[in-house]
């Protein structure tokens, strides 16, 4: 559009050795006044009549009139706004940059049915990008108003939830996007989020297919089997081992059953005779199947072994030890009418049982059966850390007290996985033992897991004193144990802005 | 709102940390703001003083100034305010309960007492002050006006080569060709259109209008030079003007001699920028009574403590000197007798009162920089895929390209219009405070 301050531009572009501005190109309001402008200096008149035109374009500028330009409104909130304490505390911890006070605020926020104030709303939905695991917590604290501050700006455009936005990204989004979604899909509403995934499955490349897939293993369920199973003749490898990986995740998946009927096969209790022949006692055994009954080849094509690569187990013992690892403990409890504790007991007592029981465990693990990891815990003479998650939490502080001492490494591990806080035993434990491995337990560490410190943890801080530290350590831990008073303190102050 | 000076100074955490010379500092602060760290801590009706355990064998002596927001701290710091005021500024906000009302021990009183006696000793000073050579005074004018003189003809054809031959070449020129410009008119002694020429340089030749941006700022030097030359000619505030835009310092004890304007000011915003170790921080002030604008302006060398503790949202009873100036804004503080944080502002009814404020400036000043304004009930639109804020007579003008806080002023506008500061530049407005909740929120 020509206007004489695009005139004026287009000259100054050029230069004026290439073209003269002329006093009518500057419209009838100036162009009097310009053509009053006269000297033989060809770039003087230019500065002149530009700036006459400066000042004209900056003294007269006119606003806009435009009743169209209109912004929605959000809803109006239902719910309170939170103390201006809290506010404070949720700045700080902003501030901090710490996730896991973030993610503390933001439930007590929650239960407490509070709202964060409008002027952090931005801050705490720019921390949805990063942090997805708080998005629904933030929306939810963010109330209306951050629902519709999400409409506004595209970089929060996944923000909503919707099931409208949710189908969306699965038909648009990227690959990365497609599969979160379906991922929360499988958890909410199994059946729907397979409906999505047959839709598009003939389309989808390999790679995707197995991308895909594996945003199943999250919660694997009966439901998936007739999807997965008919994965098996799939002519590309890798979805069929993906599939058949989410197979072993299911015990009403014939994958499973086929594992139990070889197991069966070849595990078998017999009675012994013991004290002179006074006692008899259950002991477990391995038969060999008939001769021409070897191991099924859908079996070797799903991962099992023929050849013992441990030096401790023969070929068939090899092979039981890997179908009991994906066979679920309630197996040997219907087949041989035991309670959990008698086959713990039993495997435990027998010496070919004993070399079996970390096949038990697996299982257990594999399964997150906290059911059967008790009397494991109970019956076994071995302490096997990987049940610990699978423990109550009381269950869980107790083993870990007992046993801190032989594997406090993998113990805070394991520690640093659970819901609930620490008791005050364990964390003294612990902070004394990172207290020697600063490096290793570093500031970062400790941003990570200060959810699980209770707050009564600065008495313990107290009581490790610099001089009680080797020397490496002395030099680091104090600042770390400054760190970690630090978030406390604003723990502290969380927890009282919503118990007022 | 009336002022009422008797209740105390009621920071906010938001405002304490603004008053931080940078963010080292503020993060010191906060890891102080914790009881353990204080031996003893106490107020008064005056101040607010602590003892701090640090790295030294006796506790730093910590104190603060309530009524003009002053600190004062027994550490090394060069810092000004250091972690330590802050941190008991920060936890005096934080947790009031914890500072009982004490008589002043002696070190506080002492501070306050020699607080008002170094302000009668300035006074003092003033009167008993050197008679001024005004023989040398001049001679060193003359030659400085000279070296101007020579440095304005010399930028003078620098641009006339630029129109010449067109700007298109502009995006092209390393930033040597600027800068050696700039220094030219270091060295003639006329800083002001030193930073003008840089101000050119920076010119972001990426937009894509950047043509007009750049043309703008040619003129603007362009006038600046053309007001030079016809010194004599012009009005002497306007003569006041120019002198100040090319880099001539006016001694500031002089002007303090002057009366000045005592009202109850609003500080608005806050804005700090660094420059070859210098740092800038601009506070804008607009007075409840007579709804005047400030600006004042505290140069920091970095390692030297700053005179000045404001922060937005705080209101401050003080007496304002302004500079000469046919459309006063920049001033200095002659005396601050009290402050508080009560803050409410009556500004512009519309954007109309704004563009024929900004008219009757732009007609005695062409050459003016950016202004703050206070403008009622301004509601957040999108239109044509830019920010606007539109006034209750529906009118709209543009905020500030990129401006990223736009989000929290959504936020807090939640579609509803709000009371806005802002500063103004170039038709575009930078939202730098709004009025919610009837409070003061710094953007």
């Amino acid at each position: 559009m020509t206007t004489p301050w695009n005139n004026i531009l287009h000259t100054a572009l050029l230069g004026t050795d290439k073209q003269s501005l002329r006093a009518e190109e500057l419209g009838e309001d100036l162009s009097p006044m310009a053509e009053q402008i006269v000297t033989s200096d060809k770039e003087e008149k230019f500065l002149q009549i530009a700036a006459l035109a400066f000042n004209y374009r900056q003294a007269g500028f006119i606003p806009q009139h435009k009743e169209s330009a209109q912004l929605s409104k959000p809803t109006p909130e239902d719910k309170p706004y939170c103390s201006p304490q809290a506010m404070q505390v949720l700045a700080d911890v902003l501030e901090e940059e710490n996730t896991a006070l973030l993610a503390l605020w933001l439930q007590l926020c929650r239960n407490s049915g509070q709202l964060a104030r409008p002027e952090i709303l931005p801050a705490l939905l720019q921390r949805c990008i990063t942090h997805k695991h708080l998005r629904e917590d933030i929306l939810t604290c963010g109330g209306q108003r951050a629902r519709w501050l999400a409409t506004l700006n595209p970089d929060w455009s996944m923000l909503p939830g919707s099931e409208d936005s949710a189908e969306q990204q699965w038909q648009t989004g990227t690959p990365e996007q497609r599969r979160d979604v379906l991922q929360q899909l499988h958890k909410s509403d199994p059946a729907r989020a397979l409906e999505w995934l047959q839709a598009t499955w003939a389309q989808e490349d390999v790679n995707s297919k197995t991308d895909l897939l594996r945003s199943l293993s999250a919660s694997p369920g009966p439901i998936d089997l007739p999807f997965l199973e008919g994965l098996s003749v799939d002519k590309s490898k890798k979805i069929r081992e993906e599939a058949t990986l989410l197979l072993k995740r299911i015990p009403a998946s014939n994958l499973i059953r086929k594992y139990s009927e070889a197991l069966q096969q070849r595990l078998k209790l017999k009675k012994e005779r013991s004290l002179l022949g006074m006692l008899s006692k259950t002991a477990l055994e391995i038969v060999p199947p008939a001769d021409g009954q070897e191991l099924s080849p859908i079996l070797v094509q799903s991962g099992i072994e023929k050849l013992s690569n441990k030096k401790e187990y023969s070929d068939e013992e090899f092979i039981c030890y890997q179908l009991m690892s994906y066979i679920p403990l309630d197996f040997y409890t219907s087949l041989w009418q035991k309670t959990p504790e008698e086959v713990v007991k039993l495997f435990n007592d027998d010496p070919l049982g004993k070399k079996l029981i970390p096949a038990l465990v697996l299982s257990t693990v594999h399964f997150a059966e906290p059911k059967h990891a008790v009397p494991l815990m109970q019956f076994s003479s071995t302490f096997y850390l990987d049940l610990l998650p699978l423990l109550q939490p009381q269950q869980q502080e107790f083993y870990s007290n007992k046993f801190f001492a032989t594997s406090p490494d993998a113990i805070i591990q394991y520690s640093t996985r659970r819901e609930t806080e620490w008791g005050l035993e364990l964390t003294e434990s612990i902070l004394r033992h990172a207290s020697k491995d600063p490096y290793r337990y570093s500031k970062i560490f400790f941003n990570k897991i200060i959810a699980l410190i209770p707050v009564g943890a600065t008495a313990v801080l107290d009581k490790i004193q610099p001089d009680t530290l080797p020397a490496g350590a002395s030099g680091n831990w104090p600042s770390i144990s400054d760190a970690i008073r630090t978030l406390l303190l604003l723990k502290t102050q969380t927890i009282q802005a919503f118990n007022k | 709102m009336s002022a009422n000076f008797n209740e105390p100074l009621d920071l906010s955490e938001e405002q304490i940390l603004t008053l931080a010379p940078d963010e080292s500092s503020k993060k010191s602060g906060k890891d102080l703001a914790n009881p353990s760290k204080w031996v003893s801590k106490a107020i008064s009706a005056r101040a607010l003083w602590g003892e701090c355990q640090g790295s030294g064998s006796k506790p730093y002596q910590t104190q603060v100034d309530l009524a003009n927001l002053a600190f004062k701290c027994s550490c090394p710091s060069r810092k000004f305010p250091c972690k330590h005021g802050l941190g008991l500024l920060l936890l005096s906000a934080r947790q009031p309960g914890l500072f009982q009302p004490s008589e002043e021990p002696l070190w506080v009183s002492d501070w306050l007492s020699k607080r008002v006696e170094k302000e009668e000793r300035r006074a003092e000073k003033k009167e008993s002050a050197k008679p001024v050579d005004e023989a040398a005074h001049a001679k060193r004018q003359q030659a400085r006006q000279q070296k101007v003189s020579d440095g304005v003809a010399e930028l003078l054809l620098w641009i006339k080569d630029m129109i010449r031959s067109g700007i298109h070449a502009l995006p092209a020129k390393a930033p040597a060709w600027w800068e050696n410009m700039a220094r030219r008119m270091v060295d003639a002694q006329a800083p002001g259109l030193a930073n003008m020429v840089r101000t050119l340089g920076n010119t972001n030749f990426y937009r894509t209008d950047w043509q007009s941006e750049c043309t703008e700022q040619l003129l603007r030097i362009y006038l600046l030079i053309s007001g030079y030359q016809y010194f004599d000619q012009q009005d002497p505030l306007l003569q006041a003007d120019i002198n100040s835009q090319l880099g001539f310092t006016i001694n500031q004890e002089e002007l303090k001699e002057a009366e000045g304007i005592l009202d109850t000011w609003l500080v608005l915003g806050k804005q700090s920028s660094e420059d070859q170790g210098i740092t800038t921080e601009r506070y804008w002030l607009f007075g409840a009574t007579t709804r005047r604008y400030a600006l004042i302006l505290q140069f920091i060398v970095r390692g030297q403590g700053a005179q000045l503790s404001l922060t937005p949202g705080l209101r401050i009873r003080a007496e304002l000197v302004f500079f000469p100036s046919t459309a006063p804004l920049r001033a200095l503080i002659k005396r601050q007798i009290q402050a508080d944080t009560n803050s409410d502002g009556q500004g512009f009814s519309n954007w109309k009162e704004v563009a024929d404020s900004t008219t009757a400036t732009v007609s005695v000043l062409p050459f003016d920089g950016p202004r703050p304004y206070i403008v009622h009930r301004l509601t957040p639109v999108l239109h044509g895929q830019q920010w606007w804020l539109k006034d209750e007579e529906q009118t709209l003008m543009p905020i500030k390209e990129n401006f990223r806080p736009i989000w929290k002023v959504l936020s807090l506008s939640g579609g509803e219009p709000l009371d806005m500061a802002l500063i103004g530049k170039d038709r575009t407005f930078e939202p730098i405070g709004v009025w919610h909740d009837r409070q003061y929120k710094i953007i």
